[in-house]
C-alpha cells in the first residue's frame, strides 16, 4: 500500500514536469502569404483575442499599403502619374514614407521603394507573373530617368512628384512594418512571449520559455532548412530571395527583386538573410535591408552591411557559395550534411 | 539445460509450423515498422476550417479544398507531396517529397499548406 502511495506521488511528479506552458498558434492569408502567430504562456482565449487584434491591423494595412489592388498608395500613384498632387490626411503614411526615404537614401538606392513601374514591368504587379522579359527600349526608356524615393516631395500634407513615372511600391517594407505593429500590439495587451512570421518575416517577442526563439532559414534550392538559428527577444530576422516570385525563360531565372541600376532582376545571390537587434523600427529593416544585400554586386554587399550597421547576416551567392558575417557564423546552426559548402566568413 | 532438451522433444511438427508462422510474423512487421518515421505527422491546413493531422504511416492520397479548388496530397510510408493542384504554376507539384519535420510546402494560390509536425520539433519556425 505504501508502495502504491509513492508510486502515485513519483508519477504526479513526472506529470507535473513533463507540463509545458502553452503554446497557441493562429494562421491567416494576408499580403499575399501566411501569417503565423505564436502565442507562449497565455490562454487560449487570450491568445485568440490578440492574434485577431494583430490579424485585423495587418488587413487594414494590406488595404492600405497594397501597391497595385485599390488602396491609398494606389491612388497616390494614380494621381502622381497624372501629373497632379496628392492630399493626404494622414500622418501614419507620412511617417511611412519619410521613413522609406530614408532607409532608400542609406542604402544608396539599392533598396528602392519608388520603382514600382519597373517592378509592374516585369510583370510582378500580378498574382501570377506575366513570366515574361520586357522588351529592351521599355526597359532602358524607365532606367534612362531612373525614379528614386527624392522625386517625392512632401510639403505638409500633400505629395508631388515632378517625375510621373514615379510609383511607389512598398512591397518590401510593409511586411516589415506589420511585424513593428505586431510588436506594440503584443506590447499593450501584456503579452510577453510571442513569435510572428508573415511570409517569412520574423520578429520574436520575449522567449518559449526558458530558451529563446530558434528560426529555420529555408535553403534556396531544396525544400528543407539550410540552418537554423536562435532569435533572442526584440531580434527580427528577414530574407530576400529568389525562389518565391520568379519565373523561368530559356533556363534563366528572372525574380521579382529589381537592381534598380540594371533594370533587371539581380542574379548574383540566390538568398539574402539579415538579423536586426531590438528597435522600434527592427521588423521594418529586417524587410528593407535585406534587398541592398540581395541586390548589389559581391565586392559590395560586405561595404552596404558595414555602412547599414548589419552585423547579422547570410548571402547565399548565385553558385550556392554563402557569404557570411563572423557574428552571422557564431550563432547559426548547419542543418545541411554536405561539406561542398564554400563558406567565406566576413 | 536438461529440461530444455526435455521441452523440445515434445515440440511436434504442428508446434514448429505455429512457432515459424509467428517468428515471421514478428520478424516482418518489425522490419516494416523499423523505418517508420515516430513522433511525425502530415498537418494540411486550408482557408476554410481547422487544420487536419493525419499519420504518416500509411499509403493515401487526400483531397483538400482550397482557395480555388480541390487539391491532392499524396502520403507515401514517411514522405508527403502534392499530386494534383487547381493552380496555375504547379509550384507545390514540382516541390517534391518532404519528410522531415518542420519541412513545409505552401501552395499560396489555392492557400493549402502541408506540413511534417512533430515532437522533436528543431526550431520553432521557418525565415524564407
Amino acid at each position: 500500500m505504501r508502495f502504491h502511495k509513492l508510486l502515485l506521488i513519483v508519477i504526479l511528479f513526472l506529470v507535473s514536469c513533463s507540463q509545458k506552458a502553452p503554446i497557441y498558434e493562429y494562421k491567416d492569408f494576408i499580403f499575399g502569404t501566411i501569417v503565423d502567430i505564436k502565442i507562449y504562456g497565455e490562454t487560449e482565449e487570450k491568445s485568440e483575442n490578440i492574434s485577431n487584434l494583430i490579424f485585423n491591423d495587418f488587413k487594414r494595412l494590406h488595404n492600405y499599403l497594397h501597391p497595385w489592388e485599390k488602396s491609398l498608395i494606389s491612388s497616390m500613384n494614380n494621381a502622381i502619374a497624372a501629373g497632379s498632387v496628392f492630399n493626404v490626411d494622414d500622418e501614419e503614411i507620412i511617417r511611412i514614407i519619410q521613413d522609406n526615404k530614408n532607409l532608400a537614401s542609406k542604402s544608396e538606392n539599392y533598396f528602392n521603394p519608388a520603382i514600382g513601374k519597373l517592378i509592374a514591368l516585369w510583370g510582378f504587379h500580378q498574382e501570377l507573373p506575366n513570366q515574361m522579359v520586357p522588351k529592351a527600349h521599355q526597359i532602358n526608356e524607365l532606367l534612362a530617368n531612373v525614379t528614386t524615393m527624392d522625386d517625392l516631395k512632401i510639403n505638409q500634407s500633400t505629395l508631388s512628384s515632378a517625375n510621373r513615372n514615379f510609383q511607389l511600391d512598398l512591397g518590401g517594407y510593409a511586411k516589415g512594418y506589420a511585424l513593428d505593429r505586431a510588436k506594440k500590439i503584443l506590447a499593450n495587451n501584456g503579452v510577453a512571449n510571442a513569435l510572428v512570421n508573415i511570409g517569412g518575416n520574423i520578429i520574436a517577442i520575449g522567449m518559449h520559455g526558458d530558451r529563446s526563439w530558434i528560426v529555420g532559414i529555408q535553403h534556396p534550392r531544396k525544400p528543407s532548412a539550410i540552418a537554423s538559428i536562435q532569435l533572442p527577444p526584440g531580434w527580427s530576422i528577414g530574407t530576400s530571395g529568389d525562389y518565391q516570385r520568379y519565373f523561368m525563360d530559356h533556363d534563366k531565372r528572372y525574380s521579382h527583386l529589381i537592381n534598380p541600376r540594371t533594370g533587371f532582376p539581380a542574379d548574383n545571390s540566390q538568398s539574402a538573410t539579415i538579423m536586426i537587434p531590438p528597435a522600434n523600427n527592427s521588423g521594418a529593416l529586417s524587410d528593407a535591408y535585406s534587398k541592398p544585400l540581395f541586390i548589389a554586386p559581391e565586392i559590395e554587399k560586405l561595404q552596404l552591411a558595414d555602412k547599414l550597421g548589419i552585423d547579422f547576416f547570410m548571402v547565399v551567392l548565385a553558385n550556392g557559395d554563402i557569404l557570411i558575417s563572423s557574428k552571422m557564423n557564431e550563432s547559426i546552426q548547419w542543418l545541411e550534411q554536405n561539406n561542398e559548402k564554400n563558406i567565406t566568413v566576413h | 539445460m536438461k529440461k530444455i532438451l526435455q521441452y523440445i522433444k515434445i515440440i511436434k511438427l504442428g508446434d514448429t509450423f505455429v512457432i515459424v508462422t509467428f517468428m515471421s510474423l514478428i520478424f516482418w512487421s518489425v522490419s516494416q515498422s523499423w523505418n517508420m518515421p515516430s513522433g511525425q505527422y502530415l498537418k494540411i491546413e486550408n482557408n476554410q476550417e481547422d487544420s487536419k493531422v493525419f499519420s504518416l504511416n500509411q499509403t493515401v492520397n487526400k483531397q483538400v479544398i482550397g482557395f480555388l479548388g480541390s487539391s491532392e496530397i499524396s502520403i507515401a510510408e514517411g514522405k508527403v507531396r502534392f499530386v494534383k493542384s487547381p493552380c496555375t504554376k504547379k509550384y507545390c507539384i514540382h516541390h517534391g517529397w518532404i519528410n522531415k519535420i518542420n519541412q513545409t510546402i505552401v501552395c499560396l494560390p489555392n492557400q493549402i499548406t502541408i506540413s511534417i509536425v512533430g515532437d522533436s520539433e528543431s526550431y520553432d519556425t521557418v525565415n524564407y
